[in-house]
């Protein structure tokens, strides 16, 4: 260049070195990726949830003991190094049966995560986006649903039909908690149809099939992401309620609601049998909604910097 | 009062009572459908007692006829017989729970919101320090825990752990009937609720202390009480106020489990109770119950709600 | 931001223009020190007052600051809906910016409500303090935050873009009540927009800010008939004019505002500079005075680059 301005300096056509201008895209994903390492909570959570899942996935191969055995030693033992967690009130090894626990609780938790997040967000794409009766149909269901104590329907449910199958149960908790899902999906739905790459898609003739699924669907993930991870421990909170009142899955399955409920007799004098289920839950619940928190937090558009 | 305000909740008293009605009705007919005559057939062992059963309590005639004698009973506030022990009348039964359950139910709540926004508050006003993240940590792991975990190490805590540390000199029965009773029970009723309403209330704190209104209170000079208090509360308990209806609702549900636990006399445990009984009939009155009261609260959060904020007329 | 500086006369009307980004905001609540977090006050001094008693802003304490806003300098933002509580009538928030400081007693703070609402013209004064934010219309609200800011009588008023949000007709209107204000309470006003035909119609001084510096600064006569930075000129030039020939081309300036935590070396502005001369690269120009009262910050200077220019259709 040259110590005076050029002659072309009034042309049109200058154009600016963009080298020092703000910010470097990024895509969604990797965005979020990075900021929940950046999240030390939620990374510890996310430890833990792994490692309870592998400890449910390994007890359907191996635990130290049977976990229905009784009698593997004296009843009420308190732990010792052959039994890690002590035996319970009919010497069954408690850390076997913790290892069982788990694989119910992680069962129930993504099983009906899954189910009824499905049914949510088919119902409520369709609601958002039809609009019409059926907007009016599901809606109504959803608000009538809204004033009704959930864990009730489903007590009523497992009581009245007498069923207590693992997956019967995942049925059962699914009929409620779909609802959530499904409000969620059909505001998100309302207010993407009417932007304007959905007026565009249908102007070049789109399907209505292609475009819930190809274009509202996948903006709306995020959010369906977060609510569906809140429903694992959602989930697992009302198995253990129903096992604790005894009517989740008969024994001798180890669900933790129900070791927590049999321990309870013997609190005064042998506690780890109802402390131990209990804080498996506790800590399993804890860090699956921290890990739920840590992906809300970083999947949040108003967060970014 | 204005005359919308009370067309507005006339209108909400129908709704209410409606909801009731299709609620019970779906659980009237849905335990009608069971298998035979489920109903009492374990219970008895002679034929002919069995069938002056059925009919003492109007079993024995077709569903619909009986469906619209009980219609008939629930407007008169009649809700049946108790199936299992004969003679009992359900209503006044259920009337008389409704208070144990109202007063463990009031606490918990008070308990709720008062330590659930005072715990919000600070954690907003101190965000990013160690007190923000002990109490946003606290408030994952009360709404985490399921309340029988958390009433079960309140009650080793209380009754076992006060007990040994004292000696034998402190003890305390579970159960109802003392006033002190209530303590225990109501905070594990509330430690969930109020998690909740602790996340709730300083997540919207924070956005509001953002809010541009609250940069102007500050640019006018105001004391900082004034704009924390007068300009920044209010607005943020706005959205606080609105989740009371469903919270209400957890109360309910959560005291179904709590009274079991702690033995008391109340509409969740006589729900329990029922459902292992057998005895639907009271289960299906528990039910209304429930609906009504379940309205009834998220009306009063509804009438509060214009209070806080002019913008929502009726 | 860096090394900014200027000063504003009792009652004069001065107005600072920039693009977003460009610290102008940032400048005006750094004078009440609203600074929002992260940012914050590094150093410098920020005086009020006459001659000889000033005082530094920077350095008063919690309680003299608090007496400061609102009173001595008062500030309105853009956005008259949100910045306005809305759950609180408007009148009582006017009362509120009164009865917080010492000057006026509760009963007449509450007694100068409506005469401030009627001052800035809103009708039906009396009725209009009992409703709320959300029953006035955009340029109404406006209006009561002005009533807002002059309740105090405060020798300074800092508006922050406060006709951006609203329609083209309300703007006029709006600036004119800015300027009767000044005129009849001697209000000064720092004005600041993006748009310069506001400030044309408003201020008596132009502040022109670029990547938090001062690029220019001089009386509105002189920027808008002889911008010297590169900056002011293209400004000026990508605002379409009826009076203008026909021929003449729209310039736009091409490029966006620098990462101000990555800046380019030299100018701040030599990227998207079409004057720009290997010195520019190099060395960020100081702020020098280019004619009595017009201070520009440029190697090049606006008239010596259209004086090299062969074909040059006039100045804007």
């Amino acid at each position: 260049m040259a110590t005076a301005p050029s002659d072309y300096a009034l042309q049109e056509d200058f154009v600016a070195s963009e080298q020092y201008e703000v910010g470097e895209s990024v895509s969604l994903w990797q965005d979020t990726w990075r900021r929940m390492r950046r999240n030390r909570l939620a990374l510890i959570a996310t430890a833990f949830v792994l490692f309870v899942l592998l400890v449910a996935i390994v007890s359907q191969f191996w635990t130290p003991y049977p976990i229905w055995r009784q009698g593997v030693g004296p009843t009420y033992q308190t732990p010792t190094l052959k039994h890690p967690l002590g035996l319970d009130q009919s010497g069954r090894d408690i850390l076997s049966r913790l290892m069982g626990g788990a694989a119910i609780s992680m069962e129930v938790g993504i099983g009906t995560a899954l189910l009824s997040s499905v049914i949510g967000i088919v119902l409520g794409l369709l609601a958002g986006f039809y609009r019409g009766w059926i907007d009016s149909v599901i809606s109504l269901v959803i608000n009538v649903w809204y004033g009704i104590p959930d864990l009730l329907v489903v007590i009523m449910i497992v009581v009245i039909t007498g069923r207590r199958e693992l997956l019967f149960i995942i049925i059962a908790i699914s009929i409620t908690a779909w609802v959530n899902m499904a409000r969620l999906v059909r505001g998100q739905t309302l207010s993407l149809r009417e932007r304007e790459f959905v007026e565009a898609a249908r102007s070049i003739g789109t399907r209505d099939f292609s475009i819930l699924f190809r274009h509202i669907f996948p903006n709306a993930l995020g959010p369906i992401i977060v609510q569906a991870t809140y429903l694992v421990p959602s989930a697992i909170i009302f198995e253990a309620f129903l096992s604790y009142l005894g009517l989740g899955v008969p024994p001798p399955n180890p669900s933790w609601g129900a070791m927590t409920a049999e321990g309870y007799r013997s609190l005064q004098y042998a506690p780890h049998i109802t402390l131990i289920p209990a804080l498996a839950l506790g800590l399993t619940l804890v860090a699956l909604n921290a890990f739920g928190d840590g992906l809300r937090d970083a999947l949040d558009p108003r967060m970014r910097r | 009062m204005t005359r919308g305000t009370f067309a507005y909740v006339a209108q909400r008293f129908v709704l209410i009572a409606l909801t009731a009605l299709v609620v019970s009705s779906i659980v009237f007919i849905g335990v009608h459908q069971l298998p035979g005559n489920a109903f009492l057939s374990e219970r008895q062992s002679s034929p002919q007692r069995e069938a002056e059963l059925l009919h003492h309590y109007g079993l024995d005639k077709p569903l619909p006829e009986q469906y619209l004698a009980w219609v008939g009973g629930v407007l008169h506030g009649d809700l049946g017989e108790s199936l299992v022990n004969r003679g009992v009348r359900i209503t006044p039964l259920l009337l008389r729970e409704l208070r144990v359950s109202a007063t463990l139910g009031l606490f918990a709540l008070l308990f709720t919101v008062v330590l659930g926004m005072g715990l919000g508050i600070l954690a907003a006003t101190k965000q990013n320090t160690w007190i923000d993240y002990a109490a946003s940590f606290g408030g994952t792991v009360g709404y985490s825990m399921p309340n029988f975990v958390t009433a079960t190490l309140l009650i080793l805590l209380t009754v076992t752990g006060f007990y040994a540390w004292s000696g034998g000199a402190f003890y305390e029965d579970i159960g109802w009937g003392k006033p002190e009773q209530v303590i225990v029970p109501a905070i594990a009723l509330g430690l969930y609720p109020m998690a909740i309403i602790s996340r709730l209330t300083r997540a919207s704190m924070l956005e509001v202390i953002r809010q541009d209104y609250v940069r102007t209170a500050w640019a006018k000079g105001l004391r900082p009480r004034l704009v924390i208090v007068r300009h920044s509360l209010r607005n943020a308990l706005i959205p606080v106020v609105t989740i009371l209806g469903p919270i209400t609702t957890s109360v309910i549900t959560g005291s179904v489990v709590i009274e079991y636990i702690f033995g008391i006399p109340g509409l969740g445990k006589e729900f329990v109770n029922s459902i292992f009984n057998r005895d639907y009939n009271i289960v299906i009155g528990v039910f209304t119950f429930y609906a009504v009261l379940v309205g009834l609260a998220n009306l009063a959060v509804d009438l509060v709600y214009p209070l806080l904020d002019p913008r929502i007329r009726y | 931001m860096d090394g900014v500086s200027f000063h504003v006369d009792r009652g004069e009307t001065v107005g600072i223009v920039g693009e977003s980004g460009s610290g102008k905001s940032v400048t005006a609540m750094s004078i009440l020190r609203l600074v929002a977090e992260p940012g914050r006050i590094a150093g410098g001094r920020i005086l009020f007052g006459d001659e000889g008693k000033q005082k530094d802003v920077v350095q008063m304490t919690d309680d003299e600051i608090r007496e400061f806003r609102g009173n001595d300098v008062a500030m309105i933002f853009q956005d008259p809906m949100t910045s306005m509580n809305p759950v609180l009538k408007v009148g009582f928030q006017i009362k509120e910016a009164m009865a917080a400081h010492e000057r006026f007693t509760p009963k007449q703070a509450q007694d100068r409500v409506v005469p401030m609402l009627k001052r800035v013209r809103i009708p039906a004064p009396e009725e209009r303090a009992k409703n709320y934010p959300h029953q006035f219309s955009g340029g109404m609200r406006q209006r009561a935050m002005i009533a807002m800011g002059l309740s105090n009588e405060p020798q300074l008023l800092i508006a922050d873009e406060p006709t951006t949000a609203l329609d083209v007709t309300v703007q006029a209107q709006i600036i004119e009540l800015l300027r009767d204000l000044n005129r009849d309470l001697g209000t000064a006003v720092i004005l600041i927009t993006h748009n310069l035909a506001v400030v044309a119609s408003l201020c008596t001084r132009v502040i022109v800010m670029y990547a938090g510096r001062i690029v220019e600064e001089g009386s509105t006569r002189q920027i808008f008939k002889s911008p010297q930075h590169p900056y002011t000129w293209s400004l000026l030039r990508s605002i379409p004019r009826l009076d203008e020939h026909q021929h003449e081309k729209l310039l736009t300036i091409s490029g966006l505002p620098p990462d101000l935590t990555n800046p380019p070396p030299g100018c701040k502005f030599h990227p998207r500079c079409r004057f720009r001369v290997d010195r520019c690269l190099e060395e960020e120009p100081p702020l020098g005075e280019v004619d009595p009262g017009q201070k520009a910050r440029c190697w090049v200077l606006m008239r010596n680059a259209l004086a090299a220019q062969p074909q040059q259709a006039g100045q804007p």
